[in-house]
């Protein structure tokens, strides 16, 4: 038995592994890209912020 | 129009648009995204042909189309960078790349998920899908080579330069289905007004290709205006927005 057989109980039954294969991909990547930018938005904020710190010093 | 170019041109004025302009991009988004999604994975009626794995192109061929568009504007970007030596236009091609990158990336993946069922085979050396291949090379080159320089006009300058030689891809991608006996389909749009689709599955394209467009528009704010933070560091005004001072 293939592993689309498998899970052909899923909507879209024996094209279900292909279909939410490339759709959970897809939301992985994009995620991907939003978690890159909320990271960079902290980091950049805070290495600026101790930057200023240190030159106040 | 020059003027406002010109305006925008000023970081400061620049870092201002842009954060105003994040949810004028992100709602739009998470609308048209709800709704392609829904229309196309739930009210579009199956393939007659292509059974329900017809569903992969809602964001196969919104991905493949941004993946051009977006390496599009990259180049443009850092052409104006070069010739008017506009910083911000090279921050828009800058952190373009990247999104470009994952989107070339995902027709690429979705095109070969779609593939195994229809064409047997997950891969062919095909004449759309090898010069796709050639464009995420394209992204990461350019990627690279921005990331290899310190000095950020010496690394806007290579890069830019390769986008543009680049930009040759472009149209090898769109014709290649012409140009070639491949076994990737035609376009569906060759005569915009008789579309060779059913409007219940185009309207869902449409609307998911829009919803791509506000995804990479709210993507590149968002980086655009963080790297305009990085290389202004040293001005006053940069400080007092970090700092929450008042400039």
């Amino acid at each position: 038995m293939t592993l689309a057989e498998t899970l052909s109980f899923l909507p879209y039954g024996k094209y279900a592994l292909y279909i939410w294969l490339s759709y959970g991909i897809t939301f992985i990547l994009i995620a991907g890209l939003f978690v890159r930018a909320s990271i960079n938005y902290k980091k950049i904020r805070i290495q600026l912020k101790n930057k200023y710190a240190r030159e106040n010093d | 129009m020059w003027k406002w170019i010109q305006k925008l041109a000023s970081p400061k004025v620049f870092y201002e648009t842009t954060n105003k302009l994040i949810p004028w991009f992100f709602w739009p988004f998470i609308a048209l995204i709800s709704i392609g999604l829904y229309w196309g994975l739930v009210l579009a009626p199956a393939d007659y042909q292509q059974g329900e794995s017809f569903r992969i192109i809602y964001i196969h061929v919104p991905s493949a189309w941004m993946s051009m568009l977006v390496y599009f504007i990259m180049a443009v970007a850092g052409g104006i960078g070069l010739i008017w030596q506009i910083k911000m236009a090279e921050v828009v091609a800058k952190v373009s790349a990247p999104i470009g990158a994952t989107f070339t990336l995902i027709a690429l993946v979705t095109g070969a998920v779609w593939g195994k069922p229809m064409w047997g085979t997950w891969w062919v050396w095909d004449a759309r899908l090898t010069s796709e291949l050639i464009l995420l090379f394209l992204y990461l080159a350019y990627i690279s080579l921005n990331n290899a320089f310190d000095n950020p006009k010496t690394a806007a300058k290579a890069s830019s330069i390769l986008a543009i030689v680049g930009l040759v891809n472009l149209p090898i991608i769109h014709y290649s289905v012409k140009w070639w006996n491949t076994l990737h389909q035609g376009s569906m749009f060759n005569d915009i007004s008789n579309p060779s689709m059913h409007p219940d599955m185009l309207w869902p394209l449409l609307i998911m290709v829009f919803a791509f467009q506000f995804l990479y528009g709210v993507l590149a704010l968002v980086g655009a205006r963080d790297e305009v933070l990085v290389r202004e560091q040293n001005s006053r005004w940069v400080r007092a927005v970090v700092t929450g001072e008042q400039s």
